[in-house]
């Protein structure tokens, strides 16, 4: 069985299918993350947003990134984020109105204008080769390969989150 | 492997869907064969599964009773075979209480969603040659993303209970869940860097071509995913989040009724979906050194499947429970250096036999012992530089004394 | 940098699974350690002492029969020896080996219970209970033979027993203290060995002897942490001092000492048992009483070493036939009194395991 969507084009109508209703998935998902009150709501919802983007990556046949992303960022990241919810006190646990929205505003307005912009000028390449059979070979061998000094940079800079974290919370 | 890849041959069910699939594919649109395949390969694992179940809820509680002296459910039909069905109506009909102060949607939606990761993970697993519903060229990875992502619903029950044991058992298990992943990944590793591919066919074929299993190759591994694994699950030992004796029941005190259920049922099919992977991993799958010429390897991988489950079920019967943070400990002070020293030993091991170009024969065996001899000696040494040994913790008995009145407190028994 | 956080309670009980009957534990937490404990027993209050003040000497056995519901021999015995104080009655021989006898196979119970349950709260859920209950039901037969009830027995009376012992008894008594030290074995490999259990309750609950003494606990809560004290050795009542016996005792105080402690008395049980049931005598079992009894005016305390600890009664007569005032002194009340201390600086589940270690049982506590 094949995954569906493999061939790179979006032809068929299995792939134009799963686009849209993931695209709706994620897009409803983080416009409910901004807009429901309850903070825990919020971080499910966005767990929800995360798996769309899961979804979309397998839709351009990046099979590695897609299940990297729902480990990371739908196992890893919600529970960080439920973690730091927990710690907070009852009550700066709400998604409430904030004085800031007339600024807020403005300031979305300008980022949707520039990507919107971006998106529509820039020139986007047509893939000239099929898909990888093989994602998490290539991958692999880029970051060992090509790409190890900023391979190794992140796992210092991992590192030394790790270190500062357990510094920040040890008790003397 | 030799299969006769006709529709009729009943050993690999894959060759009669798949000649299904093509027909379909000639005779109606090319978005068909995809739709029908997922939704016909879902429910059939749905139904599997919950079979399943049904079977295995009675034999645990039959096995439990064996062990504990007494017998198991005897009533409900002969030796008490019904009582499954028996539970699943009980559980079905009772009501479904939820109390004023919880926060509807995520408590409504959590037990919905702690059954979904266990039935996802069967998607990846091959039940035979052609018998995948998704034969994902990163299917290890796959089974470390569901993994993680198990700890969601766990705590959406927790916190929406508005109850404090709820709670304490929602954060007790999300603890649990994500210090035990890094060590099942990296035990996941381990065979990962032998068979050179995470394809779950690739890897039962790769075990079926060396005519060897993984288990023998990666004994700690497979002794580090499997702990991993039962923790995972919550199994006693580890069943800390829904401590009976402790916490009532954890994270899941405010269900009843068939939201119980479905925790319940979420639970077990884990038990089955890391049964399922160690089986598929590290003891060759649907392949038993040739015999899945003659016996339908589906019924070989589900021998495998619930003699791994009896496992568990065994641990569950003689077990004491871990304390939360020994538990922790346990996973970051002992697995996770055990599994990383295992890997760097399966590295070298292969990189020797590849560098070398040396015949399979000659070096697994070799191998093997070397791995066995290293799983024991690490357990061993690593145990004794954390104080396992220490002379306050090996069992003594009481001491007899003669004087009345006599205070002994604090020498040495 | 330090997090601020909020202690918050819980409360263990009175419905819970294994707070051994309707006990409750206000818990403060502060995170998952407990930062303040408080006990709230009442829940099973009967007034089982103003009732007695209403009915005859002999019409409050029953009564006590309740009050530790799992060891009721020995509830039994340490009233009827109360009463025999006040009167001056002297129990036959035989009377008092029957008892000696009883009460030992009581204690095995009890033990069997207690264990059982502490290795449950550890988390085995049921197992070594099954195991252990295979012995109890054997005694609670033995029981139900000489008395006809298993659990509230009402089988030691003023002056004696109620019926002297079936002839099917003796063989059945015999057949089994010869089978059970093999099966303690099993039960010592079993649980002993285990190292979850070990590092589950080794260091958890101490019990430092100066507070063990301070607070009055007695039993195996005493032994436990590393006083020898035992009202057999201390006090003979019966035929104790007849007896060879020893005193089995912890050196840390901690619950795996009290679990050794209870575990080794199993086996002490059995050598009394042995050499008891050698050395029954003939005669009569029992002096008659009458059913109307008027003790002389005075007051009386008679204690035993019950499983749980220093049972005792404190009986004050004032010549009619009910008494004026009927106090028990019971085991588990006392020994929950340091818990608190126990358990300050634990976590939740070392406060159930610390609870279960200390071994009571509601119908003592509130009486």
């Amino acid at each position: 069985m094949e995954v569906v969507g493999s061939s790179v084009g979006f032809e068929d109508v299995g792939s134009i299918v799963a686009f849209w209703m993931l695209s709706v998935m994620t897009v409803g998902a983080a416009l409910m993350v901004v807009a429901v009150r309850n903070l825990i709501h919020a971080v499910l919802f966005l767990i929800l947003s995360f798996i769309g983007v899961a979804g979309l990556y397998l839709t351009l046949s990046a099979d590695f990134v897609a299940v990297t992303q729902i480990l990371i960022y739908a196992g890893a990241i919600p529970v960080l984020i439920l973690f730091a919810v927990m710690l907070t006190p009852r009550a700066g646990r709400d998604n409430a109105e904030t004085f800031l929205q007339a600024p807020g505003l403005v300031l979305a307005a300008l980022v949707a204008v520039t990507m919107g912009a971006i998106a529509l000028v820039t020139d986007w390449n047509e893939a000239t080769r099929g898909p990888f059979s093989e994602t998490a070979e290539a991958i692999g061998e880029a970051l060992l390969d090509k790409y190890v000094l900023p391979f190794e940079i992140a796992s210092v800079v991992l590192l030394a989150a790790m270190v500062g974290a357990i510094v920040l919370v040890r008790e003397d | 492997m030799v299969f006769l890849a006709e529709w009729w041959d009943l050993r690999d069910l894959g060759n009669g869907v798949g000649a299904f699939l093509e027909w379909l594919g000639d005779h109606g649109p090319d978005w068909l064969p995809y739709t029908v395949s997922a939704i016909v390969g879902s429910i059939t694992l749905l139904v599997f599964l919950l079979t399943s179940l049904l079977m295995v809820a009675w034999v645990e509680r039959r096995l439990l009773g064996r062990i504990q002296a007494r017998l198991g459910p005897n009533r409900v039909g002969p030796w008490g075979v019904f009582q499954s069905i028996a539970d699943a109506i009980k559980m079905l009909t009772k009501e479904a209480i939820t109390s004023a102060n919880v926060d509807r949607w995520v408590f409504w939606l959590a037990p919905i969603l702690v059954a979904v990761p266990a039935l996802v993970v069967f998607a990846v697993l091959p039940f035979n040659e052609g018998m995948v519903l998704a034969d994902l060229n990163v299917g290890v990875l796959f089974l470390v993303a569901i993994g993680s992502v198990t700890a969601i619903p766990i705590f959406m029950a927790g916190w929406s209970s508005n109850n404090k044991f709820s709670l304490m058992g929602a954060m007790r298990e999300v603890a649990m869940l994500i210090s035990y992943e890094i060590p099942q990944v990296l035990a996941l590793l381990g065979v990962v860097i032998f068979t050179n591919t995470m394809r779950m066919n690739g890897i039962v074929g790769w075990q079926d071509e060396h005519n060897t299993w993984l288990i023998f190759l990666q004994p700690l591994a497979v002794l580090i995913y499997f702990i991993a694994g039962a923790v995972e699950i919550n199994r006693t030992p580890t069943d800390i989040a829904e401590a009976e004796s402790e916490i009532v029941a954890g994270y899941h005190t405010e269900y009843s009724g068939i939201k119980f259920g479905m925790f319940w049922v979420g639970e077990y099919f884990a038990g089955f979906a890391i049964a399922a992977i160690v089986a598929t991993l590290y003891l060759g799958g649907w392949t038993l050194w040739g015999l899945e010429e003659w016996v339908p390897g589906w019924i070989i991988f589900l021998g495998k499947l619930y003699g791994l489950f009896w496992l568990f079920i065994w641990m569950r019967g003689t077990l004491p429970r871990l304390r939360i943070d020994q538990l922790m400990g346990f996973a970051w002070k002992f697995l996770l250096p055990l599994a990383l020293i295992n890997i760097f030993f399966a590295g070298l091991e292969v990189l020797l036999w590849q560098e070398n170009d040396l015949a399979a024969e000659a070096v697994l065996p070799g191998f093997a012992i070397a791995n066995l001899v290293l799983a024991v000696v690490l357990i061993v040494t690593w145990a004794q530089l954390l104080g396992r040994g220490r002379p306050q913790y090996r069992p003594t008995r009481a001491r007899l004394v003669k004087e009345l009145g006599a205070v002994v407190y604090g020498e040495e028994a | 940098m330090s997090m601020r956080t909020e202690p918050f309670v819980v409360n263990v009980g009175p419905q819970h699974p294994s707070t051994h009957g309707v006990f409750r534990l206000r818990l403060t937490l502060d995170g998952e350690k407990i930062i303040d404990a408080e006990m709230v027993v009442g829940y099973l209050h009967r007034s089982v002492e103003k009732l007695a003040e209403g009915r005859t000497y002999t019409q409050n056995i029953p009564f006590t029969d309740r009050l530790d519901y799992l060891s009721a021999m020995s509830n039994n015995l340490a009233y009827c020896m109360a009463v025999e104080k006040l009167v001056g009655i002297e129990v036959p021989e035989r009377g008092q080996f029957l008892r000696v006898i009883m009460a030992e196979f009581q204690r095995i119970a009890n033990h069997a219970m207690a264990i059982g349950s502490f290795a449950g709260e550890c988390g085995v859920w049921f197992t070594p209970l099954m195991w252990m209950f295979r012995e109890r039901e054997k005694i609670l037969d033995l029981f139900e033979m000489t008395c006809g009830a298993r659990l509230t027995t009402n089988y030691v009376r003023i002056g004696g027993v109620s019926f002297d012992i079936p002839p099917e008894f003796m063989p059945a008594a015999k057949a089994l203290v010869k089978e059970l030290p093999e099966r303690i074995a099993e039960y010592e490999a079993l649980l002993l060995e285990n190292e979850i259990i070990v590092v589950r309750s080794r260091d958890v609950g101490v019990l430092p002897p100066e507070l063990a003494i301070a607070a009055s606990t007695s039993g195996p809560v005493l032994r436990g942490s590393g006083v020898m004290w035992d009202i057999r050795k201390a006090d003979p009542y019966a035929v104790y001092d007849r007896l060879d016996f020893d005193i089995p005792v912890g050196t840390r105080g901690d619950c795996y000492d009290r679990f050794l402690v209870r575990m080794e008395e199993l086996r002490q049980s059995v050598r009394i048992l042995e050499q008891a049931l050698d050395m029954l005598p003939g005669g009569p079992a029992s002096v008659e009483v009458p059913l109307a009894l008027r003790p002389p005016v005075g007051e009386a305390y008679a204690r035993i070493e019950a499983p749980k600890g220093e049972l005792g009664f404190y009986l004050v007569s004032d010549g009619s036939p009910h008494p004026q005032r009927f106090h028990i002194r019971s085991p588990s009340y006392i020994n929950l009194t340091p818990l608190r201390d126990m358990v300050l600086g634990l976590t939740v589940p070392d406060a159930i395991i610390t609870l279960g270690s200390i071994d009571i049982v509601l119908g003592e506590v509130d009486r």
